[in-house]
């Protein structure tokens, strides 16, 4: 193989040591909490808005029995519903297995999880999974900011809020269109908007939801109700906050791909990130 | 230079940590795993009670908040002849007995329990499933009951024993310590919506412990022992679901 081409490239440090660790701790900490998360509402997947909720009351998002109070049935699958407030699907087979539990009554499951994976064990480590996380996100809060990399990172510049820039990046990411030269050294607008909502409102939006789940803690901060808008609502505002986690995670990982996939994966574990048609003095 | 002499030894450090971690946990896994879950609920509970303090109520609601329907979980109705027997005499044969770590121990009846200092609030239970439902507890607080036996000071844990068999076979129990058994709103429960404690949530006495999360608060209990450690019971979890479902003894959450 002869020489590769000679080329305008140049290679930067883009992420240091500090975010590098938080990033993949927090990767396997939410992959850890969303599966562990899963199998806590798969126990009970019903949804509900305000202080109180049980299979008694309404719910907003709920997998039901087609037949609620009937006849316990024998067959599987079972017949099952997707409740979205006042609609009724039928998801007979396809997202619902209703399990009877015995003396227990009927078990709704979004799927029929391992009895193996017991469900207080998951609980048990969705809490220590979260300490990691609520950890890690501690520190690296102190780190962007007692870096100064809050303002020189992730806050936008004015330049960058001008109508014409902000329609320009908007029309950057409908195009996928990869960043060269001096643009590719720093986030664009959006990129850091999706950041800034990632660390600084749903991670806390997480944390706060969860701890609304506890009553110690709420016994002390009872404000945490009034906020959320209840226990169930912060239930529920909590998985809404999972859903969109996973959201930003999709598009996230697409964006590594229009990005350039081995430079921005080489730029989270060694730090180092080529800037290509960059022009060099 | 020094920068990725620094950089160096990090990643040196965290290898050789990573390496030991995955060696130890290939050869005592199931320890391993014991000691973090355990340490990250001791994390839990050292945080909660620096932060929270001991004495910090729940919230209490008022009487329209109670839900129509509060449901039953767990055991519906104890298996056993002796328990219906108990429920046809209106428990009158029944005594709750205090002993282990105590100066007096005791064994009152429903009647004697009855007697004593009551407490009644309206307050949310919360399942560990994900559900609530707001109901009226009337009881004798836990620390009058106390008072009255004496703990030694070697007592660290109240334990629950009692009356359901579960099917596999075991005893249902639970356990707390001493700092939340003497938390004012911390009852042994004998009426509920201002009716005697139905046969399905818990008749004829069940625990109200409102900081912690709904198996903690025991239904049919019939024997209550004071323990200096938990290690002795059961399979040492604490309670029935720590032992059988790997369930969090500090269950706060």
């Amino acid at each position: 193989m002869g020489p590769l081409p000679q080329e305008n490239a140049e290679v930067i440090v883009r992420h240091r040591l500090p975010v590098r660790l938080w990033h993949w701790i927090s990767v396997l900490a939410i992959v850890g909490l969303l599966f562990t998360g899963f199998c806590i509402l798969n126990v009970h997947p019903r949804l509900y808005w305000g202080e109180v909720g049980n299979a008694y009351t309404p719910a907003l998002f709920a997998l039901d029995s087609s037949d609620p109070g009937g006849p316990r049935p024998t067959t599987h699958p079972a017949p099952a519903v997707l409740v979205v407030g006042n609609r009724r699907f039928d998801v007979t087979g396809r997202l619902g297995v209703v399990a009877d539990a015995g003396g227990d009554g009927l078990y709704f499951l979004i799927a029929n999880t391992p009895e193996s994976w017991q469900f207080g064990a998951m609980r048990a480590w969705h809490f220590t999974i979260a300490w990691i996380l609520v950890l890690g996100w501690m520190s690296y809060a102190i780190y962007l900011i007692a870096s100064g990399q809050l303002r020189s990172r992730l806050l936008p510049r004015l330049s960058q809020l001008r109508p014409r820039a902000i329609a320009n990046d908007v029309l950057n990411h409908l195009r996928f269109h990869r960043a060269t030269g001096e643009e590719a050294k720093s986030y664009n607008l959006l990129q850091k908007l999706s950041y800034l909502l990632v660390v600084f409102v749903l991670l806390p939006l997480m944390v706060l939801t969860g701890l609304t789940m506890s009553n110690a803690i709420t016994a002390r901060f009872p404000e945490l109700y009034s906020l959320l808008g209840g226990r169930e609502s912060a239930r529920t505002i909590h998985f809404l906050c999972a859903f969109a986690l996973v959201l930003f995670a999709v598009i996230h990982v697409i964006q590594l791909f229009v990005a350039g996939f081995l430079n921005e994966m080489r730029s989270m574990i060694t730090g180092r990130f080529t800037i290509r048609g960059s022009r060099l003095p | 230079m020094s920068n990725k002499v620094t950089r160096r030894t990090v990643v040196t450090a965290a290898s050789l940590g990573a390496l030991g971690l995955a060696g130890a946990v290939a050869l005592r896994g199931a320890r391993i795993k014991d000691d973090i879950l355990s340490a990250s609920e001791q994390l839990t509970l050292r945080t909660q009670r620096l932060l929270l303090g001991r004495r910090t109520l729940a919230r209490e609601f008022s009487a329209r908040d109670v839900s129509p329907v509060f449901p039953v979980n767990g055991t519906h109705v104890p298996p056993g002849a002796a328990y219906q027997e108990l429920v046809a005499s209106g428990f009158r044969d029944w005594t709750l007995k205090v002993y282990g770590l105590v100066k007096h121990p005791l064994s009152l009846s429903l009647g004697q329990i009855a007697l004593l200092e009551s407490r009644t609030q309206t307050t949310m239970h919360c399942c560990d499933e994900g559900w609530n439902a707001i109901a009226t507890w009337t009881g004798v607080p836990l620390s009058r009951v106390l008072a009255l036996a004496e703990p030694l000071t070697r007592a660290a844990y109240v334990v629950f024993h009692c009356l359901d068999r579960r099917e596999d076979g075991e005893l249902y129990y639970e356990s707390i310590d001493l700092s939340d058994a003497n938390h004012p709103q911390t009852i042994l429960a004998y009426r509920m919506n201002e009716r005697p404690l139905p046969v399905g949530n818990g008749a004829p006495l069940r625990l109200r412990v409102e900081t912690q999360i709904g198996y903690k608060n025991a239904k049919y209990i019939d024997r209550i022992e004071l323990v200096d450690r938990l290690n002795g019971l059961g399979k040492g979890h604490g309670g029935w679901w720590e032992d059988f479902d790997g369930a969090v003894w500090y269950a706060a959450q």
